[in-house]
């Protein structure tokens, strides 16, 4: 097992590091001279060339890279060009709000969309399984900005719940009744790919030969569904949400911005808008290393639910 | 956005080695899927509509007209004229958005599926082909498909701006990675038939033998793949857009039409929910035809 996860590691390094390349060329291919910027309007050529010296913009394109490895390993992702404040410091504080969403989002999501696809793989066949299956094609087909706009102008609208900002903690009353409508519309888009798969991977398991053991040895339907089938199934249904986590970080972007949730995602927009490129790449950086990390927390999950993997 | 087409790639191998020997079949099937017929009628209308749009329209959708502004759909405007969906802030007719809007949604999505789906079929036909390259090349396109599509839609709009250009490049990144995946499946099954060895026996180069064996005999189920991959990208762009990472104002945009009236969505909900729904429907319709082929083409869940 501990084997399994160093590897993970070494797998996930070269990864980082293409991320880390990519945000630093992100840097260098940026039209404005970060000297320039940062000298401001009124300084002198020779002002200039010396931010560009301390800077050291000067050196080979490979040493400013290996500075700029060392300063992220050292948390100095630059400072906002338009708060000034550390890079580091603005996304400390959107990062809490946007692993509350995703959190949020994940804890109603799984086990509906879980249930959905059992329900729909027990009445194979049956109305009520091609209605859960029309509902989860049609809820990846939704881009989350539809759900969103809908929910803001029927429940938001009609003041049954808020739809600006976040309310504070989630386990204050403000803070649970803010995150409803955010968390609603992110988990709507995230219910049908688990519905499918867990029904696809019940299906399977439903028709294996321990099943059958299982049935035979009299076991009630709901035991065999439940502790049987069910266990088995949901190993493909943990990859799936790994690797769905991705599409969910894209979706946290969208209803963030939407729902003027104070994340991660709606700081990197709002950067890019505004060009403030330290604050963007920090922010894309930060989103890149959290989607790593969540993926390597899978693949042990994935190997602790099968122990096959973690041996081969 | 596009990871949810993920539980649609496996088995491309069986997938294509079964298209390529049974391909009346399949079409006898899905012909009598009713909701993939509905939505392939839809899809071809809804694309029909997309190239007439400058012909069909019922105005110009770039012309403002501020005594009819926020007329709803379904009444007469101040200037007499009936509005089937109504007008947006700026008095344009939205039908007349709303074609526009389909059609730019749609134009980028082809050209962003043709260039990423091309790099992914070069990419899968070149890991099929040379066995040394397939390792490198399919763990990079591994990387790529769980690398979160809206990332790279981030990250290239904040270098070279947002806008068509960067829009459309993040698209294709996003469709390369299934495309190369299909691509190497089906490549890897033609690599096994008689007429690739006849044709390395007769001294073909390795550039005919790719080109014109190999690439033509994955052709079909390339096409397929890209097509189906359309509504995915379409859904990932509109989502860029609509965090004004795309199309910028005024180019009539579904996503950014629907960003564009978030700001009237209290009292003129119709600015913005016409053109989201609108993008809702073709995506799904596109996921439909999908589903109701990958049933007919996965020998898995055919029974």
């Amino acid at each position: 097992m501990l084997r399994h996860i160093a590897h993970r590691l070494i797998i996930s390094v070269p990864v980082l590091l293409g991320v880390l390349l990519i945000g630093f060329l992100l840097l260098q291919v940026v039209p404005t001279d970060p000297a320039t910027v940062l000298a401001g309007p009124t300084a002198s050529q020779a002002e200039i060339e010396a931010i560009r010296e301390q800077m050291g913009l000067n050196q080979p394109l490979w040493l400013q890279f290996a500075l700029y490895l060392g300063r992220v390993l050292q948390f100095d992702l630059g400072r906002s060009m338009i708060s000034n404040r550390p890079v580091i410091e603005e996304i400390a504080s959107t990062i809490g709000p946007t692993v509350e969403l995703m959190l949020a989002c994940l804890v109603w999501a799984v086990p509906t969309g879980i249930t959905l696809g059992t329900l729909a793989a027990r009445k194979r066949g049956t109305w009520l399984d091609r209605l859960i299956m029309a509902v989860s094609v049609a809820g990846v087909s939704m881009p989350v900005f539809w759900i969103g706009l809908l929910l803001i102008q029927y429940v938001g609208g009609a003041g049954l719940l808020p739809f600006q900002g976040r309310g504070g903690p989630i386990w204050t009353f403000e803070g649970l009744r803010h995150i409803v409508l955010p968390a609603v519309t992110l988990g709507l888009v995230f219910i049908g790919p688990v519905a499918r798969m867990t029904r696809t991977s019940v299906l399977d398991t439903l028709g294996a030969d321990y099943v059958r053991t299982a049935r035979a040895k009299g076991a009630p339907e709901w035991r065999v569904v439940m502790r049987h089938a069910l266990r088995n199934a949901l190993i493909p249904v943990v990859t799936l949400i790994g690797l769905q986590i991705g599409f969910l970080l894209g979706g946290a972007v969208v209803t963030e911005t939407m729902f003027a949730w104070p994340g991660v995602g709606r700081m990197a927009v709002g950067a890019i808008s505004a060009t403030d490129f330290p604050l963007a790449q920090g922010a894309i950086l930060m989103l890149a290393v959290a989607f790593l990390a969540v993926n390597l927390v899978v693949d042990v999950l994935y190997a602790y639910l099968d122990p096959r993997i973690a041996r081969s | 956005m596009s990871d949810a087409i993920l539980d649609r790639a496996p088995d491309a191998d069986a997938i294509a080695l079964d298209m390529i020997r049974r391909k009346n079949a399949i079409w006898r099937r899905l012909l009598r899927d009713v909701p993939a017929l509905l939505a392939l009628t839809f899809l071809i209308l809804v694309v029909l509509a997309a190239i007439l749009a400058p012909w069909i329209t019922p105005a110009d959708p770039y012309a403002n007209k501020l005594v009819v502004r926020f007329t709803k759909p379904w009444t007469v405007g101040r200037d007499g004229v009936f509005y089937l969906l109504g007008t947006d802030n700026q008095g344009r007719d939205m039908v007349a958005r709303l074609l526009f809007g389909m059609r730019s949604t749609l134009t980028i999505g082809v050209i962003a599926v043709l260039c990423g789906g091309t790099v992914g079929a070069v990419v899968g036909l070149l890991a099929a082909y040379y066995r040394r390259l397939e390792t490198p090349l399919m763990r990079l396109v591994d990387v790529l498909l769980s690398f979160p599509s809206i990332l790279f839609g981030l990250a290239i709009a904040a270098v070279l701006k947002p806008g068509l250009p960067s829009l459309v490049l993040a698209l294709s990144i996003a469709a390369v990675p299934v495309i190369a995946r299909i691509t190497r499946g089906a490549a890897t099954v033609v690599m096994q038939q008689e007429y690739m060895e006849a044709g390395r026996a007769v001294g073909l180069r390795d550039p005919a033998l790719i080109g014109r064996y190999l690439a033509l005999n994955c052709g079909s189920t390339i096409l397929i793949y890209m097509t189906l991959q359309l509504g995915q990208i379409i859904l990932l762009g509109a989502g860029l857009s609509f965090l004004g990472l795309g199309a910028q104002a005024p180019t009539a945009e579904l996503g950014s039409m629907a960003a564009d009236g978030r700001k009237f969505l209290t009292n003129f909900p119709h600015v913005a929910t016409i053109p989201a729904t609108a993008i809702f429907l073709v995506v799904l319709a596109f996921n439909v035809v999908g589903d109701a082929l990958r049933d007919v083409l996965d020998p898995k869940l055919r029974q």
